[in-house]
């Protein structure tokens, strides 16, 4: 059994408390990196870590965070982005629930990082118990002097605050969701700018996700060649893969990157529920494109997902039986993208509701012969082409489910 | 100054431009639906999509900034393409009304279908229905159904107006431009939406149904309800094909001009074209006796060139009266200058202009005068008429209509009456009419030619936005003819024969003009 790093102490009791969490080596981290680093050196240690972004871009965090300029004026922010919106992803509510105070010495760690003394919790409003959990956690760490003014005596001083989502998966792409933050309608913004440059009210800032902040510790403690052992050298670190579908035993399962997805499916998860067959896998949340039965001999990260045309995304698993019909699979997936089309672009906005609309006549027993490429025409035109990255977020999977299992489809077909 | 390559073609930009606005400067269309040069990019209509070389993606036209050596592909097969999706997603959704659309014609959907469409329709779906005729503003009417969401007019009142009348409502395909429940655009400049709506969704209530864009002929101009000067174009058709009536205007737009009014005219101006026709003078009569006879300009200048002559000879120079306002041109000012002060010693001059109104702090001035700092720089010495000052006159000549507003009628009437000879040069009926020896109906502004220099001291010059109807002629015309009809100064007045030429004499004697 490999080592857990992030979901270690998971079965301890009561971890959520600030004395727990200290009881298992808990802002130990803090104490170093404040107390014994420049904030040059602890970015140069995350950096080397080869710390990939887990929100699904994949985006080395230490190079982000080198983007952010140290010579200006303004403030600078950090955003936690935990909206995890993206469908079959909940492996951040865990990290929240169980271990808030890790997510929160990640967070004065990188603030310290990259000079930031204000940092927002986007967390999506579904998770209110999750958003309480943490509000309790950021008060626990001010009374102990880890938040606030002059933390540990050092002289640095950052406050952190709670932001709930009102339910738009949009608000967890970045610049969406610093409008979002802002106050506004969550509309993706135009990059460049980027946010490292102008982001949360104009102002330099980093956003990072949940999971890639909860691994800061760790760096800082054990350093970058260890992180990088738990992982691969140029993805360093464990995953926190979330399992769901037809299988034995679903749910979250801590592993160095790199592992097996079939070994995933089949040892950690216990393999197909009750005797069923495996059809496919989308093996990085929803948006990522769908593998077929024998396309999971993969190692899960990011750049042997990308050689095989799909991505490790947020890492998140659906499994998917043969039993299970593949237009049920494409109609959830069609109509999950026209729904949460923020509307902003016209690609997107009017791409993925015709896709739907084209779905729902096949699931009403209405397709035509020419629908499965009429679907396929409109994904091609959507990707690449629109604002912000949902519109190949909803053409990717159905480009390749169209393209997979092209046969089943047909078989949907009216044939009068 | 970097230089980029658009389809091979080497051209030199401006730092700072984007590929779209360095391409335009090169001639080169890029087609954009939600971009617009007064306001930030937008991003969002995906039509300006380009091909850089060396970039995986198509990048944006609208929001890339331009770069020494950047190759860039503005008709390769990739971006036609990419055209070609945006204008079938737009389609899908878009009703086939334009046979009923008052933007037809002027379309940018339709033009860019026409240019690289032309595919058919394989949308097989039931459309999404919305509302047809939301009203939006005070003379806007929003057809959902139209929309592309490019959003110009939601920038427009965030950016320009600054009043955030209206957004984005709902998400995806049910986003709509909402505003707040009732209480609807009503601002000086939102006639603007109608005329930046890329396509038929935002029309004009004033304009809406009256007749077909192709027919109409557009004329630049310059507008003369204020004193700023806002550049314009009118576009007017000579009624239906078949039963030709006089040329009517339809429309005022904005046109561009970064110095005086940007993209943007007030609706003040906008909506303020029906004084072109309403109680036009259309008759130069003579009223003798109390009987009316028309008569030609010719003999009219006759009798009005004895009648001026004679008091000049006789030393009565004092007995002449001008009324001028500042609604005049500078030639028609500097003419009135040079002939009645300088060259016959007149020296009562007055003024009458039209009153002022309300301002606000973008474009429409309080003044409502099109050349009051035309008639201050070129100095003519006028002032307010004062009815008192009108007695012991035998000449009194009346330039423009405003007379009879500022005063009562039966002291004005008691005023003129003590005056032998009056003749009114004016382009609208008003009491007055009753009160003068001569009508000679003139021209407005908008039907004739030459410059006016607005508030900030900009000399602008126009041409006929409109064709002039009737029996009259434009004042400089008048005041030329009365110039050679009484020999003065021959030499200098008989050279000049044209608006530009009296510009140029101006030019010679007036410093600020050169």
């Amino acid at each position: 059994m490999e080592e857990k790093v992030l979901t270690r102490h998971f079965g301890v009791e009561g971890l959520f408390r600030i004395e727990v969490y200290r009881e298992q080596g808990g802002y130990k981290a803090v104490e170093k990196a404040l107390k014994q680093m420049t904030p040059a050196a602890v970015l140069d240690e995350v950096k080397k870590a080869s710390l990939r972004g887990r929100g699904g871009a994949g985006f080395p965090a230490g190079v982000k965070w080198g983007f952010v300029p140290q010579n200006v004026p303004k403030p600078r922010y950090l955003c936690v982005n935990a909206d995890e919106g993206e469908p079959g992803t909940f492996k951040d509510r865990y990290l929240m629930n169980h271990n808030p105070h890790l997510l929160l010495e990640g967070t004065i760690i990188a603030s310290y990082a990259v000079g930031i003394h204000a940092a927002f919790i986007y967390i999506r409003g579904e998770y209110e118990a999750v958003a309480l959990r943490l509000e309790a956690a950021i008060d626990e760490a001010c009374r102990n002097g880890y938040l606030g003014k002059n933390i540990l005596g050092t002289g640095f001083d950052l406050d952190v605050v709670v932001h709930r989502g009102a339910g738009a998966y949009i608000c967890g792409e970045e610049t969406a969701l610093l409008e979002s933050l802002e106050g506004k309608r969550g509309h993706p913004r135009l990059k460049p700018p980027f946010p490292a440059s102008v982001g949360l009210f104009q102002c330099p800032t980093v956003i990072n996700n949940v999971e890639t902040l909860s691994n800061i510790p760790f760096i800082v403690q054990n350093g970058a060649e260890w992180f990088i052992r738990q992982g691969l050298p140029k993805d360093g670190g464990t995953r926190v893969f979330g399992v769901s579908g037809m299988v034995q035993k679903p749910g979250i399962y801590e592993l160095p990157l790199g592992t097996n997805l079939r070994t995933i499916i089949f040892d950690y998860a216990g393999g197909m529920k009750d005797g069923k067959q495996l059809k496919a896998v989308i093996p990085g949340g929803m948006s990522a494109p769908i593998l077929t039965a024998d396309e999971i001999d993969l190692p899960m990260d990011f750049d042997s997902l990308a050689g095989a045309g799909s991505m490790l995304g947020s890492a998140a698993i659906i499994v998917i039986d043969k039993e299970t019909s593949i237009l049920d699979v494409l109609k959830s997936v069609a109509n999950f993208y026209s729904h949460e089309s923020c509307g902003q672009c016209t690609p997107c906005r009017i791409g993925t509701a015709w896709i739907n609309k084209i779905v729902r006549r096949l699931a009403d027993g209405e397709g035509e012969q020419d629908d499965i490429d009429a679907i396929i025409r409109l994904a091609s035109n959507i990707k690449g082409k629109t604002l912000c990255p949902l519109g190949d977020a909803a053409a990717l999977p159905i480009l390749s489910i169209c393209q997979k299992f092209r046969r089943e489809l047909e078989g949907y077909l009216s044939h009068a | 100054m970097p230089r980029v390559f658009f389809d091979d073609r080497s051209v030199e930009v401006a730092e700072g431009l984007t590929l779209l606005r360095a391409a335009e400067s090169a001639g080169i269309h890029i087609p954009h639906f939600c971009y617009h040069p007064a306001f930030a990019p937008e991003g969002s209509c995906r039509m300006c999509l380009v091909e850089i070389e060396g970039l995986p993606k198509l990048e944006l036209a609208c929001s890339t900034l331009v770069k020494d050596g950047l190759k860039v592909r503005t008709m390769s097969p990739k971006v036609v393409e990419a055209r070609k999706g945006v204008l079938e997603f737009l389609l899908a959704e878009h009703p086939l009304d334009c046979p009923i659309c008052d933007k037809a014609g002027e379309c940018k959907l339709q033009d860019y279908f026409e240019e690289y469409g032309l595919f058919r329709s394989q949308f097989k779906e039931r459309k999404e229905r919305r509302e047809k005729k939301f009203k939006l503003g005070r003379n806007l009417i929003l057809d959902r159904e139209r929309c592309i969401l490019c959003t110009r007019c939601v920038r427009f009142l965030n950016e320009i107006t600054k009043t955030e009348d209206a957004g984005i409502l709902n998400r995806g395909i049910y986003s709509e431009v909402g505003i707040f429940e009732s209480e609807f655009i009503d601002n000086n400049y939102s006639g603007n939406l109608a005329q930046i709506c890329p396509v038929g969704a935002i029309t004009d209530s004033d304009f809406r149904f009256k007749t077909r864009v192709w027919f109409l002929e557009s004329r630049e101009s310059v507008c003369s309800l204020c004193s700023r000067g806002c550049n314009i174009i009118m576009d007017s058709h000579p009624g239906h094909p078949r039963t030709p009536r006089p040329r009517r205007v339809y429309r005022v737009r904005a046109r561009l001009n970064p110095d005086v009014n940007s993209h943007w005219i007030c609706d003040y101006g906008r909506y303020g074209y029906a004084y072109l026709d309403k109680d036009r003078q259309d008759k130069l009569v003579w009223k003798k006796g109390g009987r009316e006879t028309r008569l030609s300009w010719d003999k009219a200048a006759q009798i009005l060139a004895e009648k001026i002559r004679s008091l000049v000879l006789h030393k009565k120079n004092s007995r002449i009266g001008v009324i001028l306002h500042a609604n005049l041109t500078n030639e028609e000012l500097f003419l009135a200058d040079r002939l009645f002060r300088r060259g016959l010693g007149v020296e009562k001059f007055f003024l009458a202009d039209p009153p002022p109104g309300e301002g606000d702090d973008f474009l429409l001035t309080p003044d409502r005068t099109a050349n009051r700092r035309g008639l201050q720089e070129i100095g003519l010495p006028v002032q307010a008429p004062g009815l008192e000052a009108l007695s012991g006159l035998d000449l009194l000549l009346i330039f423009g209509h405003y007379l009879a507003a500022g005063t009562s009628p039966a002291g004005l009437e008691n005023a003129l009456d003590k005056v032998e000879t009056k003749a009114l040069f004016s382009s609208h009926k008003t009491g007055l009419d009753g009160l003068v020896d001569f009508i000679i109906p003139v021209p407005v502004i908008a039907e004739k030619k030459g410059t006016l220099t607005n508030i900030d001291g900009r000399v602008q010059a126009f041409a006929a936005g409109l064709d002039f109807e009737g029996d009259g002629l434009p004042e400089w015309r008048a005041l030329l003819d009365l110039a050679k009809e009484l020999r003065v100064e021959t030499k200098y007045f008989w050279p000049l024969t044209s608006p530009e030429a009296v510009f140029r004499a101006l030019q010679k004697e007036i410093p600020f003009y050169k």
